[in-house]
């Protein structure tokens, strides 16, 4: 027998479950909080006609985006500086140690405590989380920069400011994405579990609302688009990546994992 | 030996020297001490729970579930990366399940672990390992590709079989690939522990942080902080000496 193309093989397990899963669901042989795809199609479709749906994803990925964009921006920017100033690495770097080990949802609620149920609490949870990887890693990416690329541009007579912009950043660059997408992955999830916790808003709403009520379409269904804008986020962030690092990336390992 | 401790002290001045101002700001008043409590509370409240034993216990049964969870996921993830490495036929059939779904949050799977195994450690345990897999499997399918053909090829030459071929040339060369994964997993473990905890049950650090921060006694939540900080350091301190001990002819990245 002809083996199919991978192509094709790649669908064999995905499908074999969602199948199973449907014909079993639909039998009344699984438990009923497994629900079944169909039905979680139709919760989807009936949150989407009322436009909750849209009203919950936005509220989360308004979180998730600011919460990420301001701990990226300032683990990059003390990340980079911890690089270049050995007086800046000094201080952070028992902090970060002793504090990256940490969970940081742990601060969850002092933060709640803080800053409130609202969008605060969650941004700033999430900020703080997404900070530690993106700081380790632009600290690693600057320190690591082959010297013979500074040496060459200074001894060209490229003045200190040049030098940052155009040697050390583009050479630091692959590391930083690294560190982004480790804390987009943070991000959703600290995210989640600020909305399960203590949220009035957003798609943990749904999946806990759909669990009090026992309407495990509609868990299911927050789950799904839960799921979808974890895994959308980081193709996303994918897609950048491969326009900024156009041509850097040929020959590494990263590049098999898309 | 001067320049030594004044070495130390440009290096690791930073603790103590927020330490002095957060002590400093509490005692002010600049800052509302029951939000924030001193590190003279914190230190109180540390020693107090870690003597009447509270501190202990929970952290015994948060790092157990960590520990359990993490290494049924390695007993797993090995053995899969290694079969997905070499057989193209697993290769095609999984690949897209490991690599689609590794930058998923699986965390939304939550609610549907609690439902299955139930709200107490089994659910714990069941979801640290899903959640640690995928690091583990993914890194060390690199791990194991990245074996040279070369080293095989030799092997096979002087006649070895599949499975001394994997016992004595695959794992040995794929064993730094594989303790990445570990290095990469274990902290997962034990965030995922915690949080599970936060979210609903009755006993564990995530628990003990949940209840008395609702008891706004935040002093006791920051010894817990801090437990979770010495249990980490220490669990990822264990795994790079069995490193150190296992891939002994390479030293470690930092």
């Amino acid at each position: 027998m002809k083996t199919p193309p991978a192509a094709v093989q790649h669908w064999i397990v995905p499908l074999a479950a969602l199948a199973a899963w449907e014909i079993l669901g639909g039998a009344g042989l699984l438990p009923r909080y497994l629900s079944t795809p169909s039905a979680i199609v139709a919760a989807l479709w009936e949150v989407a006609r009322t436009g909750e749906l849209f009203v919950a994803l936005g509220f989360s990925l308004y979180r998730a985006a600011a919460g990420l964009v301001l701990g990226t921006a300032a683990g990059i920017m003390l990340g980079l500086a911890a690089g270049i100033m050995p007086g800046v690495r000094h201080f952070f770097d028992p902090l970060v140690a002793f504090l990256f080990a940490v969970p940081k949802i742990a601060f969850l609620p002092v933060f709640l405590l803080m800053l409130g149920l609202g969008h605060a609490s969650k941004i700033a949870i999430i900020a703080f989380s997404c900070f530690f990887p993106v700081f380790i890693a632009s600290r690693h990416a600057v320190l690591s920069v082959n010297r013979l690329l500074i040496w060459s541009a200074e001894n060209m007579g490229a003045p200190p400011r040049t030098v940052f912009f155009r040697v050390v950043i583009p050479a630091a660059a692959p590391q930083l994405f690294a560190g982004g997408r480790i804390a987009l992955a943070h991000a959703f999830v600290v995210l989640f579990a600020a909305e399960l916790i203590g949220s009035k808003a957003g798609l943990g709403t749904i999946i806990s609302y759909g669990e009090e009520w026992v309407r495990f379409d509609l868990m299911f269904a927050g789950i799904v688009c839960f799921a979808a804008l974890g895994f959308l986020g980081d193709r996303l962030l994918l897609a950048i990546r491969a326009r900024v690092l156009k041509g850097q990336m040929i020959g590494t390992e990263e590049q098999v994992v898309r | 030996m001067i320049a030594n401790a004044r070495q130390l002290a440009a290096r690791w001045y930073s603790i103590p020297l927020l330490l002095l101002l957060w002590q400093a700001a509490v005692a002010s008043g600049l800052v509302e001490s029951r939000l924030l409590p001193g590190p003279v509370a914190v230190w109180t409240a540390l020693a107090d729970e870690t003597g009447n034993g509270a501190l202990i216990y929970h952290a015994g049964v948060t790092v157990s579930r960590a520990l359990t969870g993490f290494a049924l996921a390695v007993l797993v993830g090995i053995p899969f990366a290694a079969a997905m490495a070499r057989s193209a036929g697993m290769r095609n059939l999984f690949e897209p399940i490991f690599f689609v779904g590794y930058p998923i949050p699986k965390i939304a799977l939550f609610p549907v672990f609690t439902y299955i195994f139930g709200i107490g450690t089994p659910s714990k345990i069941a979801f640290t390992f899903l959640e640690c897999l995928y690091p583990i499997v993914v890194t060390c399918y690199f791990g194991f590709r990245g074996v040279q053909t070369q080293l095989i090829w030799t092997a096979q030459n002087c006649g070895a079989g599949r499975m001394t071929v994997l016992r004595r040339v695959i794992f040995p060369a794929a064993m730094p690939g594989i303790f990445s994964g570990l290095r990469i997993a274990l902290p997962v473990a034990i965030i995922v522990v915690v949080l599970t905890e936060m979210i609903g049950d009755s006993i564990g650090l995530g628990y003990y942080i949940t209840i008395w921060s609702t008891r706004f006694r935040f002093a006791n939540v920051y010894a817990a902080i801090i437990v979770i900080g010495i249990c980490g350091l220490v669990l990822d301190q264990a795994l790079l000496v069995l490193r150190r001990r296992l891939v002994y002819w390479q030293r470690e990245e930092g």
